[in-house]
């Protein structure tokens, strides 16, 4: 829990839930594992509203708790998980993910599911159906078994899980009845010290069988008052649907895997050509479900396999199929493995492997991106020899002598060069020392993903600060526009609307304008950089489980 | 020479080396005397002995050359009379004074008619002592041009893989003899010279390596091996932290909320967001 991670946290809470839960948020994520008193007593909220915000950031997945530490008498401790909160930056991705794979339906589906953390499978089916009603033509509307067969497929696909149920064992916690939507979750001590994974029950993937008939409904042009109460409170339903208690998370893990696949094909792609990278895609679509998160290659896959599933536009011959594989093993990035000979030859793909080639090709881009091509020569040559002494350099990268010592030592000033004495004597005298330079690249890709967090929390403050900065002219547009709104909904005059219009001038419209293009600039910024993440991640985690 | 007594012999040999005219050397069975060739005895003629002892120092040191220490070492004459015997060795153009490209102050001599070391003088990529930068980019550029238009030629052949990626590679004799033939160089490279600059196409990413086994005598295999080199494309995009203004700040360890660099009134960000 480095201290970029946490100012990225509480931004993203502040964002996402306000104050107070950010305020909570951080105070777990700086001080571990505390039980709700000393919360309370070292938060200065009151003890209600430090229930509710733990509440929020369980539904959320973002806390834990687990018995005390003193044994089971003692109250439980809550614990934040910043890897949680940070997948909050994801969430535009994951949404669009859905999108391409399934469609609108997909779509809402999931962004339902991430606003609300958890919720059940008739809950969401109405609700998506009901937004999905709104935006069609009048007349039509969204029947609830499109939504259902949607949801199901995404369970079948693993996009979606079932939470975990948790133990009921004598409640010594005291949590108050939450206020977020149907959470049947009623926090007591756990069993086990660790939370159960959502994996290790047999159930995770079963969809439950639910009666859903109806349709979606279209929201009526509402009262101005009744509607503000209600759009907080969630319509507490009256109908059961025989799937109470049974509650469904987003996957995260499965999406993860399948922005690694991505990664993996669209860089066989730029390598080679794009019938070798529909090969590779067709042998991870196979092993999709097969495959945990965490193995180091794919099941093997033999070559008739792969041919048979080949997508019935590539219509490539058998022999040249097997001229692809072997180009495939034969590249000296190594994505793709031969493990045997049985059914024509048996292949993976080194997911671990191809990781660490994404990582340090991202790495080599940054030094090159950051420091010039020249610097990025002897950054990638150190890669390859391990260490080397500077003389060997000047001399393999073919740079005068001068300006190699130049780069070297401002690559080394950044830390992402290192230096190893090797002494030829036992005092460390310099002239009889031999000084290696080298590139470890672990410890290199940890400390970009550091700087890549704050970079995103950079971005975050500077878009808050330019929203704070014009917040009074966005007040006046926004309040414009609601008359606006008001008025063409009681049928009012083309003079009266464009009276209205006036009252914001041309130049107050120009800022608003820049205003935006700035802060979708900004926007489009962390995305980008959340890919950065997600890779220099990845390749961490999977190091460290390897 | 049977008909001669030993002792005969050995002062005839002995007056015979202190004229000049033979040359004492030993191996492992015993001495040998070798008859100096009359044109090198008369060059030495008129000079004394610490001169000859000199010179055939430098003699043996071939065509690295060798420091003027050294020779001191060597012969255990003091520093001055050393100067004195070099300045005179030079002056009847017997020996030469070469910078050497490692330490430019240090000077290795050497006799006059041989062709310094590569090693001494850095070989190709030196000329006069100093570094050709601009040679190398352009024979780097040209490598690369040559590597990428082959592989070019073979992606749009449109013939079975295989058959395409072998035709995209070159040996390293092939792209040699393209980069002779184009002429841009006025010294004449060897084919290690222009391995030297494939290898640092490799380190630029842009091209990739791999050896085969060739039959010997096929043009270009050295030991039984070949190298062939392919242009080859990057994996993946610039990525995303570069096209951030932090990916590329050079005070990004300074920057702090609060402080005088911060995001909020970060110089690089307004410049970039007005873009």
């Amino acid at each position: 829990m480095t201290a970029q991670e946490i100012r990225l946290c509480g931004l993203l809470l502040q964002e996402h839930f306000g104050e107070v839960v950010e305020k909570v948020g951080t105070h777990l994520l700086r001080r571990g594992a505390q039980n709700l008193r000393t919360i309370v007593q070292e938060t200065n909220l009151s003890v209600n509203l430090v229930k509710k915000c733990l509440c929020v950031l369980v539904q959320h997945g973002a806390c834990c708790f687990t018995s005390g530490r003193k044994g089971p008498g003692s109250p439980t401790e809550y614990r934040a998980c910043s890897d949680r909160i940070l997948r909050v930056l994801r969430y535009p991705r994951y949404i669009y993910t859905a999108k391409t794979l399934y469609g609108d339906t997909g779509e809402l589906i999931i962004e339902e599911l991430l606003q609300r953390g958890h919720m059940t499978m008739s809950g969401t089916v109405k609700t998506v159906a009901d937004r999905l009603t709104q935006n069609m033509e009048e007349g039509h509307s969204m029947d609830y078994s499109e939504v259902s067969s949607a949801f199901s497929k995404l369970v079948e696909t693993h996009f979606l899980q079932r939470c975990p149920p948790v133990g009921g064992a004598g409640t010594s916690g005291t949590t108050a009845p939450a206020a977020a939507p149907a959470a049947a979750a009623t926090p007591a001590a756990a069993v086990s010290v660790a939370p159960p994974t959502p994996e290790s029950f047999p159930e995770c993937y079963s969809v439950p069988h639910v009666s859903l008939i109806g349709r979606g409904k279209r929201q009526l042009v509402p009262e101005n008052g009744e509607d503000q109460r209600n759009a907080k409170r969630a319509k507490m339903d009256t109908e059961t649907h025989g799937d109470e208690g049974i509650h469904w998370q987003v996957n995260f893990e499965r999406f993860h895997q399948h922005f690694r696949d991505q990664a993996i094909i669209s860089a066989v792609a730029n390598k080679l050509d794009q019938t070798s990278s529909e090969i590779v895609r067709t042998i991870l679509r196979m092993s999709e479900v097969t495959t945990s998160a965490t193995a180091a290659c794919t099941k093997p896959l033999s070559a008739n396999e792969v041919f048979r599933s080949l997508p019935a536009s590539y219509n490539i011959p058998r022999h040249i199929l097997d001229q692809y594989l072997t180009l495939l093993v034969d590249d000296p990035m190594e994505f793709v493995g031969k493990t045997g000979e049985s059914g024509g030859g048996m292949f993976v793909v080194n997911l671990h492997r191809a990781l660490a080639n994404l990582a340090r090709a991202t790495v080599e881009s940054i030094v090159q991106e950051r420091f010039g091509s020249r610097s990025a020569r002897i950054f990638r040559l150190l890669l390859r020899k391990r260490h080397l002494e500077q003389k060997q350099v000047e001399d393999f990268a073919m740079i005068p002598a001068k300006e190699a010592k130049d780069m070297l030592y401002t690559l080394l000033s950044h830390n992402l060069v290192q230096l190893q004495e090797i002494p030829k004597t036992p005092d460390f005298a310099p002239s009889r020392t031999f000084y290696l330079y080298t590139v470890n690249q672990l410890p290199t890709a940890r400390m970009l993903l550091q700087n890549c967090y704050k970079t995103v929390a950079n971005l975050i403050e500077r878009r808050l600060f330019e929203t704070k900065e014009n917040k009074r002219l966005l007040e006046k547009s926004q309040r414009i526009e609601a008359i606006l709104a008001s008025l063409q909904a009681s049928g009012a005059e083309p003079e009266q609307l464009s009276e209205v219009e006036e009252m914001i001038s041309a130049p107050e419209k120009q800022q608003l304008d820049v205003l935006k293009l700035h802060v979708n600039k900004l926007d489009s910024a962390e995305n980008q950089v959340d890919e950065t993440i997600f890779i220099l991640e990845s390749y961490v985690s999977s190091t460290s489980t390897s | 020479m049977p008909h001669l007594e030993p002792q005969q012999r050995a002062m005839a040999l002995n007056k015979l080396l202190s004229l000049g005219q033979l040359d004492l050397l030993r191996n492992n069975s015993g001495l040998l005397y070798r008859l100096k060739d009359t044109q090198s005895a008369s060059k030495m003629k008129g000079s004394d002995n610490q001169e000859k002892l000199v010179y055939q120092i430098i003699e043996d040191a071939g065509n690295k050359g060798i420091w003027s220490r050294d020779i001191r070492f060597k012969s255990n004459l003091p520093l001055t009379e050393i100067n004195k015997i070099l300045k005179n060795l030079e002056s009847k153009k017997l020996i030469k004074a070469v910078k050497s490209v490692a330490a430019s102050k240090k000077k290795v001599y050497m006799l006059y008619n041989l062709q310094p070391d590569r090693t001494v003088t850095g070989g190709a990529w030196y000329s006069d002592q100093d570094f050709e930068s601009e040679f190398v980019e352009v024979l780097n550029q040209q490598c690369f041009k040559f590597l990428q238009s082959k592989a070019e030629a073979a992606r749009d052949g449109k013939q079975s893989p295989m058959v395409q990626r072998n035709s995209s590679f070159a040996t390293s004799h092939e792209v040699w003899k393209y980069i002779c033939e184009l002429g841009i160089s006025k010294v004449d490279l060897s084919m290690d010279d222009i391995e030297t600059i494939l290898n640092t196409l490799i380190y630029d990413g842009k091209v990739e390596m791999t050896v085969i086994a060739a039959k010997e005598g096929t043009v270009g295999s050295v030991d039984g091996q070949m190298k062939l080199y392919r242009g080859v494309n990057a994996i993946l995009q610039p990525t995303g932290l570069v096209k951030t203004p932090c990916g590329l700040c050079p005070v990004f360890h300074d920057c702090h909320e609060g402080g005088e660099i911060s995001p909020s009134s970060c110089i690089y960000m307004s410049e970039w967001l007005d873009f």
